[in-house]
């Protein structure tokens, strides 16, 4: 895609910095509030797709290489991955949540019924909540940015 | 194009029926059918998974294989788009 | 969940049907694409009102925003009247 006019990219610059931090805040607080990796993820694509409609794809991918993107994809289910048999070993179970009540890293148990939101509980959650979000903001940006590339090419040789 | 029409309209008041067949057989709003495992999980999970959002700790913890597919799929299409589009990169 | 709630729920799913139906006679394929997002929106805003803040905002980020420029892309990248 070609780039757009002045007031097309005044626009994304203004909306691009609060897009990102409200997706940023989605994922950390995943275990807190509605929402989490994949939907935090989702926002965040959203606000670089912005850029991409607003600066044309050459520019972008001048900018970010899409292999590093592939490999951040990659490290994500890596993490995932290693983190759910993390829970093989120490709790026996996989997908076994070996961190909470344990009282060190997101180790707080929170006191039943409704209580104040601690960050400092949830154990495994956020740390899965991290990696399903790197996961999703690499894996989709690569997507659209390589089909934006992909379409403003005029011959496949 | 007769034949086509007469075929549309079949398989649309087919589809009518049944959808109107799912509506009728819903349960009301906040009434679900079985709530034994609700229960367990909104009695439990701040105990067991030590988190305030019961959402979150069914998608990453009870059921934690449906993530993993969720997360396979995205990897495979990932794979899928740079492998058709690899010609794009110089 | 008293008559309010009926009143707007159904307000919101005529709406979701009417933009989805005018995404289906358009013949401008990129006016067609904004209608989808717009139905997209509402059928988010419909999953908020039934208490799936979740589902509402994955729906909102997924189906109005990204599936909106995947389509615009392929639109620019072919012809974007449709022909009879």
């Amino acid at each position: 895609m070609s780039e757009m006019t002045k007031i097309v990219k005044t626009t994304a610059n203004i909306l691009f910095p609060f897009t990102m931090i409200f997706g940023l805040y989605v994922i950390v607080h995943g275990h807190l509030t509605p929402g989490g990796g994949f939907q935090g993820g989702a926002i965040v694509v959203s606000g670089c797709a912005l850029l991409l409609v607003a600066y044309g794809s050459s520019w972008v991918f001048d900018h970010i290489k899409d292999k590093r993107l592939a490999t951040f994809e990659s490290l994500g289910a890596i993490g995932f991955i290693t983190i759910a048999f993390l829970g093989l070993v120490f709790s026996a179970v996989f997908f076994g949540n070996f961190l909470t009540g344990s009282g060190t890293l997101f180790g707080t148990t929170p006191a039943t019924g409704s209580t104040l939101s601690n960050f400092n509980t949830g154990g495994v959650l956020p740390l899965m909540n991290f990696a399903v979000g790197v996961k999703v903001i690499a894996g989709l940006f690569v997507i659209v940015l390589v089909m934006a590339h992909a379409s403003s090419i005029k011959e496949w040789g | 194009m007769e034949k086509r029409m007469i075929a549309g309209i079949l398989v649309f008041s087919l589809l009518a029926v049944f959808f109107f067949f799912g509506i009728f057989q819903l349960h009301p709003f906040g009434e679900p059918g079985q709530v034994q495992m609700d229960d367990y999980i909104i009695t439990h999970t701040q105990n067991e998974t030590g988190t305030n959002n019961g959402v979150t700790s069914v998608v990453f913890d009870y059921r934690g294989f449906d993530t993993l597919g969720e997360a396979t799929i995205l990897f495979s299409a990932v794979a899928g788009v740079l492998l058709i589009f690899r010609r794009v990169r110089h | 969940m008293g008559v309010e709630f009926l009143i707007i729920n159904t307000l919101v799913l005529i709406l979701t049907v009417i933009a989805s139906l005018i995404a289906v006679l358009l013949r401008d394929l990129l006016a067609a694409a904004i209608a989808l997002a717009a139905m997209s929106l509402l059928l988010s805003l419909e999953f908020y009102l039934l208490q799936a803040p979740d589902v509402a905002i994955a729906q909102a980020g997924v189906g109005a925003c990204l599936t909106t420029a995947i389509v615009i892309i392929a639109i620019k990248g072919t012809k974007r009247m449709e022909e009879e």
